[in-house]
């Protein structure tokens, strides 16, 4: 089952997008909250936690993608990596058996 | 393929299809920051009482200016990554040409033999119990997984479009043109897609069926074709 925020973003099968809305909430609510207890100007804090709602939420939304990607592109070495270990073990281009053979012409 | 009464994307199975549906996710997260602020501006004004007063409104103007600038940034950027990346060319294992008729797909593989063959559109009548209806066809196109393959994509008749969305592949075929696309699949399996271009009373059924299967399997299937 989806839930899809504002008819749109379904937040539980979009990666990061629970969180960021979840952190956003927070975010809103610490810097809508700690304008007015220091300003006591409702208007002014309201329009504080939109925007705080706004920058928490994508900023953690950016932080949390950019993670994923470096996973993503981590993931995709290492299948490539581990194919090219079971293709060429113990062949010519093992690159394994290039690294020893090095190790040893050194010392 | 799709499900029923689907609205999103269907999984990815290609590394650009992948990198699409990032991007979509990204655009969409965009478009609720957007939308939060547009309506809480709503329900401000709303709230407001009128006034007549405003003679000068530089700060808003600043902000409406280069926000908008900075969203277009947001997007535009991971927009024309995947364009480029889309447009790589990396070598590719296999040529295989479409050519789009009223209303079936001829499709050949020209790189070592002619194999050619027709794929026309299973009848639902003829149609197997658990097989797609309007989906299958007679003969699929094989290709060796996890390979990069081009696929040169041309018409005989009229307008048609050679698509695949699950691989984000989606190509015009046009009479007396070769549009190029390449595409790699990272799993072995059966994807759908249709024609995507109105060209006719049988627009609707003329599907395309990929196999994606190991090297192995592709050698055998293109040994028997050939024989």
């Amino acid at each position: 089952q989806s839930f899809k925020l504002l008819g749109f973003l379904d937040v539980k099968s979009v990666p990061c997008a629970r969180e960021s809305v979840l952190y956003g909430s927070l975010g809103s609510l610490v810097v809508g909250l700690g304008h007015f207890l220091a300003t006591s100007r409702v208007r002014r804090s309201c329009d504080f936690a939109v925007g705080g709602f706004i920058c928490t939420m994508l900023g953690y939304w950016f932080y949390c993608r950019y993670n994923l990607a470096q996973q993503r592109i981590r993931r995709r070495m290492l299948k490539e990596g581990m194919r090219n270990k079971t293709l060429f073990e113990g062949s010519s281009l093992d690159p394994e058996r290039k690294q020893t053979g090095n190790e040893r012409s050194d010392s | 393929m799709a499900n029923p009464s689907q609205l999103g994307f269907q999984d990815a199975s290609s590394p650009i299809m992948e990198e699409l549906v990032e991007f979509h996710d990204h655009a969409l997260m965009v478009a609720l920051a957007i939308c939060s602020l547009v309506l809480y501006l709503l329900a401000l004004m709303l709230t407001e009482k009128l006034s007549s007063n405003t003679v000068d409104a530089q700060e808003v103007e600043l902000i409406w200016t280069i926000l908008p600038a900075i969203v277009l940034i947001l997007l535009a950027l991971p927009s024309l990554q995947i364009l480029y990346m889309m447009d790589e060319i990396d070598e590719p294992d296999l040529t295989l040409k479409a050519i789009g008729h009223q209303w079936y797909w001829t499709y050949e593989y020209t790189d070592f033999k002619d194999l050619t063959f027709d794929s026309y559109m299973t009848p639902t009548t003829e149609l197997p119990p658990g097989h797609f209806r309007l989906l299958e066809v007679d003969h699929r196109v094989i290709i060796p997984m996890e390979s990069p393959i081009r696929i040169i994509v041309t018409a005989g008749d009229v307008l048609h479009s050679w698509a695949i969305p699950t691989l984000g592949v989606k190509t015009d075929a046009i009479p007396g043109r070769l549009n190029q696309t390449s595409f790699i699949t990272t799993r072995p399996g059966i994807f759908y897609g249709q024609c995507s271009e109105i060209c006719g009373a049988n627009h609707s059924y003329m599907p395309i069926v990929v196999e994606s299967t190991p090297l192995t399997h592709f050698e055998t299937w293109s040994s028997l074709l050939s024989s």
